[in-house]
């Protein structure tokens, strides 16, 4: 895809901590593109990176995490943000201005002692925004995430259940009109019901706003759900990524396929992951070649001694597998993923690609 | 369970290694993990904790002090030495002498063992008393028996407790340092037992003492092996500070006159250097210096023990604090 | 809702206070021989002095008039004679040696001693607040670890103690501060500069030495601001791009300060409590040195007065606490069927 539809682009990408163990490398050389107005799953198993990531689109890799790399936000009009560059009075007008996050914690994301009301205003008052006009919009976000205004912005977050705090998070998070909205497990806490309801709204809302999503989730159904491109993460780094069409139907990396195996049914959402065997990569004491060889049933000397680089396996997927075309037949998928389309708008990141 | 601190992360790791485990296993091996997770694994982390470290050696030095010392120095009497003699000049009495000849070293190391009474006395009076009525009102949580301990402590918290204890001892005149202990830590306890039994409610939700009940364990041995032996961290850290307290109060007390001159005591020093004027005689400084040092020392030992016990009994809260370091990047989640 | 917790709270603050009443009765029972032996020599000494005869009939109603114990009528009379004595005239008793009732003396001191107290807090916890929070932000560093080191061993010293001290370099190596009283000899009472400068300079070494008691709170702040920069929402209000300044007094401050309101609020009973010793050594004529000259000649109804005062003033204290969270902590107040 060009440049021009490119929002945030994320190259040589590293987060590290410094632990008495060693460095510890949480987010390993990744390289990321995510187009205008797309919805990108972001899949992993806990501890593959996936959050520290998603925190670098707002440059808010908790301390003392360090992000080296770059990360560009590409605004509609106007210069690109090198957003790891940012001073911190910068970072301040950057986030939720252009790049916010609903984050797995929504639960407890509110000050437990002001209401709802406060939350936004002083959103909108630090960020020198008219403040009328931005509470009128507060209510129509209210509206478009189905909560009654009134009552929700006269409430204190305990008065509120999780479903209703999570949407009136989004409402939060979308106050300041940004163009990519972060999502990091943003139904983690929420039971079935609640959680397809807040796909369905994540949905109305791209439409409606123009938003560009990140979703990261280890919940792969749901993302099927709802990603127009899935970039699958493994050890810290991006394994593959594709259409959700393309990995649900031709997945290419032998990761990708396990992961899919070990989710029967896509109706069904597993809560973790980590039914696949062997142990868990470990940040600390990275092991030679690709970090996938110890799991990994195709694995030979290649894989031991050097490390696999992005391959392309199509336009629109590409996969960091040395034998990509032969792990169809290395992994099976036992069962076959669900015969409905898998997403609404599978199709839709071809239009943007000439 | 990774940590950004360097000084405890191995400690903490062996703690949660040996409580993630907990099966059935024969009764050696379960008293040596015990031993291993609420002794062994808190003193290894203790000994990184350099609060816990000095505490302890400050509160060992005063334990010699109280048993040694006693037997090694006489007991003084008035006359023994040259009246108000100045501290570091002669090694006979090193710290001096007071308006009676009695050198202040002998005297404070004597007054040491009856202060170890009476905060001994003092702090299982009101440790003992907070753990059995936090227990038993957490284990029959919503009973009479509940509402009636609480309605009692609530009471009590409300009576201040310098005031209670004077009226008290001017009634009965205690002499006997285990007696003034005692009525010193009567009011004490409410505040530790509200807490305990907040505890026991908290350790009972868990699942794991859920499953003993479940698996037909009697309450007796849930008690003993779940509830005291986590009530522990709380009972160690509240009992120096309980004795803290004692020592303030007792010596104050004691100060003031309020409590009857039977023994060898700091508070009794500084009464009589204070009565004799000695802020503005300097020939007398160190007869009123040496006891202030010697009750900040003790104290100082106290507090520093009970804070070091309770970051390092608190591994739970430091886990919770850690873990949002690393939320998702930690290598072994 | 709030009106049954009000009804229910105030109830609970009334079965304190006649508990504590009963207390001082049994505590008078409770004396060797009776309270009408144990007051008897007392007041055979004071009659000694006065040069009256002293006939066994008298000293039975003296004994009444000071301690309102008709030590002769049967047990229970006694008690509801006391009882409704206190309740119903407010009538403490009458102390042996003045010719006063304890009501009245207490509340001429009373006053002053609060003074002492509530500032001795105030100054105390604001200390605290700013210090524990200041700590918390620079967690681990070495300001965090010297100023641990200070509080911790402030803590380690008897406010006693500290007031020696302060008496010892402030007011007698350097002649800054009286060592006693509570106003300047031949001040004019009434609301002029010169009076109020002069009770702020009698009170200022004792109000600095009791703040010692609320200084240990700054580790108690720094344990919650460490735990509320470490919440969820602290994480989101940095990434809704607030300002700094609003996160610290409307985030972690409000959040962190929260939980020690009741303790504040208790904290000024016990430090008037303390006052027995503070207004000791500083000559302050407040309730503190009531009791204690009360304690020399065993003035025991000034003892027990004093001590259903103090009672009281922290029964109060706490039923303004709990009645007043509501106000500034919304979970507690709605209860969730508010709105």
């Amino acid at each position: 895809m060009s440049e021009t539809d490119t929002i945030v682009e994320v190259r040589d990408l590293d987060i590290t901590f410094q632990m008495n163990r060693g460095q510890s490398r949480v987010v390993r050389d990744v390289d990321l593109d995510v187009a205008r107005n797309e919805t990108l799953g972001i899949i992993g198993e806990s501890g593959s990176g996936k959050s520290m990531l998603a925190s670098s689109f707002l440059n808010a890799v908790v301390e003392p995490g360090v992000s080296t790399g770059e990360v560009t936000y590409h605004p509609e009009d106007g210069d690109p943000i090198p957003v790891l560059e940012l001073s911190e009075s910068e970072l301040d007008r950057f986030r939720w201005e252009h790049v916010a996050m609903v984050f797995q914690g929504a639960m407890s994301s509110f000050n437990p002692v002001t209401k709802i009301r406060t939350h936004f205003r002083e959103t909108l008052q630090d960020h020198n925004c008219d403040i009328p006009a931005g509470m009128d919009r507060a209510r129509e976000l209210l509206e478009s995430v189905y909560l009654d205004p009134d009552r929700i912005l006269a409430s204190h977050p305990h008065e509120l259940s999780g479903g209703m705090k999570q949407r009136a998070l989004i409402a939060l998070s979308l106050v300041l009109e940004p163009d990519v909205l972060v999502l990091d497990e943003p139904t983690a806490a929420l039971d079935l019901l609640m959680q397809r309801s807040i796909v369905t709204l994540l949905r109305e809302l791209q439409e409606e706003y123009d938003l560009t999503l990140v979703f990261i989730t280890h919940d792969l159904p749901l993302l099927t759900k709802i990603a127009d491109r899935l970039a699958v993460m493994y050890a810290f780094n991006v394994v593959e990524i594709g259409t959700t069409g393309d990995l649900l139907y031709n997945a290419s990396h032998p990761y990708t396929r396990a992961l899919l195996d070990t989710t029967p049914d896509l109706n069904v959402p597993v809560d973790e992951m980590s039914i696949i065997e062997g142990s868990k990569p470990d940040p600390v004491d990275r092991i030679p070649g690709c970090s996938y060889n110890p799991r990994c049933p195709m694995a030979d000397d290649h894989c031991r001694s050097e490390e696999p680089p992005m391959m392309e396996v199509r336009d629109t997927q590409e996969s960091a597998c040395f034998y990509y075309d032969e792990a169809a037949d290395a992994v099976p998928i036992s069962a076959a993923p669900d015969k409905n389309p898998p997403a609404g708008r599978t199709t839709a990141i071809d239009g943007g690609d000439n | 369970m990774s940590s950004d601190r360097p000084d405890d992360s191995e400690g903490l790791e062996s703690l949660f290694d040996a409580d993630s485990d907990r099966e059935p296993v024969p009764r050696s091996q379960r008293l040596e993990r015990q031993f291993d997770l609420y002794v062994a694994a808190p003193v290894r982390v203790a000994m990184t904790d350099w609060r816990a470290i000095v505490g302890t050696a400050i509160i060992l030095v005063f334990i010699l002090m109280g048993t040694l010392g006693v037997w090694l120095v006489d007991k003084p009497t008035s006359g023994d030495a040259p009246v108000l003699e100045p501290p570091f000049q002669n090694p006979s009495y090193i710290l001096g002498t007071d308006t009676f000849g009695q050198p202040i070293g002998a005297q404070l190391i004597h007054a040491t063992p009856d202060m170890f009474r009476m905060v001994f006395a003092g702090a299982v009076v009101s440790v003992g008393f907070a753990a059995v009525v936090g227990v038993v009102s957490g284990f029959l949580r919503g009973s009479t028996v509940d509402t009636t301990l609480m309605a009692i402590t609530d009471i009590i918290i409300t009576i201040p407790g310098l005031p209670l204890v004077i009226v008290l001892i001017a009634i009965f005149q205690p002499g006997n340092p285990y007696v003034i202990g005692v009525l010193l830590g009567l009011d004490n306890w409410p505040g530790l037992a509200r807490t305990v039994r907040s505890q026991v409610l908290s350790i009972r939700e868990e699942s794991y003492v859920e499953a003993s009940q479940i698996m037909g364990i009697s309450t007796g041995t849930i008690l003993h092996r779940d509830v005291l032996a986590q009530l522990m961290p709380y009972i160690t850290v509240n009992s120096a500070l309980a004795s803290r307290r004692i020592i303030f109060e007792s010596v104050g007390l004691y100060f003031l006159g309020i409590l009857p001159f039977t023994t060898f005591n700091w508070g009794v020093m500084m009464n009589i250097a204070y009565e004799g004027n000695a802020l503005n005689r300097p020939d007398m400084y160190h007869f009123l210096a040496f006891p202030l040092l010697t009750i900040f020392l003790m104290s100082f030992g106290l507090v520093l023990f009970s804070q070091g016990m309770d970051s390092v009994f608190n591994v739970r809260l430091r886990a919770r604090h850690s873990s949002t370091i690393d939320d998702d990047g930690g290598p072994k989640s | 809702m709030r009106t049954d917790y009000f009804v229910k709270r105030v109830g609970q603050a009334v079965l304190t206070f006649f508990a504590t009443v009963t207390l001082t009765f049994v505590l008078y029972r409770m004396m060797p021989g009776g309270p009408a032996e144990a007051l008897q020599n007392v007041i055979l000494q004071q009659q000694m002095g006065s040069g009256n005869t002293i006939d066994p009939a008298r000293v039975e109603r003296l004994v009444a008039q000071y301690t309102n114990l008709q030590s002769d009528a049967p047990l229970y009379e006694q008690y509801i004679q006391y009882m409704s004595s206190v309740f119903l005239e407010q009538d403490l008793g009458e102390s042996l040696y003045e010719d006063a009732s304890v009501t009245s003396l207490l509340a001429e001191r009373i006053p002053w001693s609060m003074l002492i107290s509530v500032y001795a807090m105030v100054i105390g916890y604001t200390v605290s607040i700013v210090l524990g929070a200041v700590m918390a932000f620079k967690e681990k560093s070495r300001f965090d670890s010297i100023s641990s080191i200070v509080v911790i061993g402030l803590n380690s010293t008897p406010y006693y103690v500290v007031g020696i001290l302060f008496i010892f370099f402030f007011g007698i190596r350097n002649e800054f501060f009286p060592t006693g009283g509570r106003v300047g000899l031949g001040v004019e009472e009434g609301f002029n500069a010169a009076f109020m400068q002069s009770i702020a300079y009698h009170a200022a070494l004792p109000v600095l030495s009791m703040s010692v008691l609320g200084l240990g709170t700054a580790l108690t702040m720094r344990g919650n601001s460490v735990r509320v920069l470490g919440e969820d929402y602290l994480r989101v209000a940095k990434l809704r791009g607030l300002r700094n300044s609003r996160i610290a007094t409307q985030y972690v401050g409000r959040n962190a300060i929260l939980p020690m309101y009741t303790q504040f609020m208790i904290g000024i009973a016990g430090v008037l409590s303390s006052s027995v010793i503070v207004e000791e050594i500083f000559s302050y004529p407040g309730v503190g040195l009531l009791v204690y000259d009360a304690i020399q000649v065993r003035n025991y109804p000034v003892l027990m007065g004093s001590l259903i005062v103090f009672t009281l003033v922290t029964i109060v204290a706490i039923l303004i606490a709990d009645l007043t969270y509501g106000f500034i902590d919304p979970r507690i107040s709605s209860g969730g069927t508010d709105e």
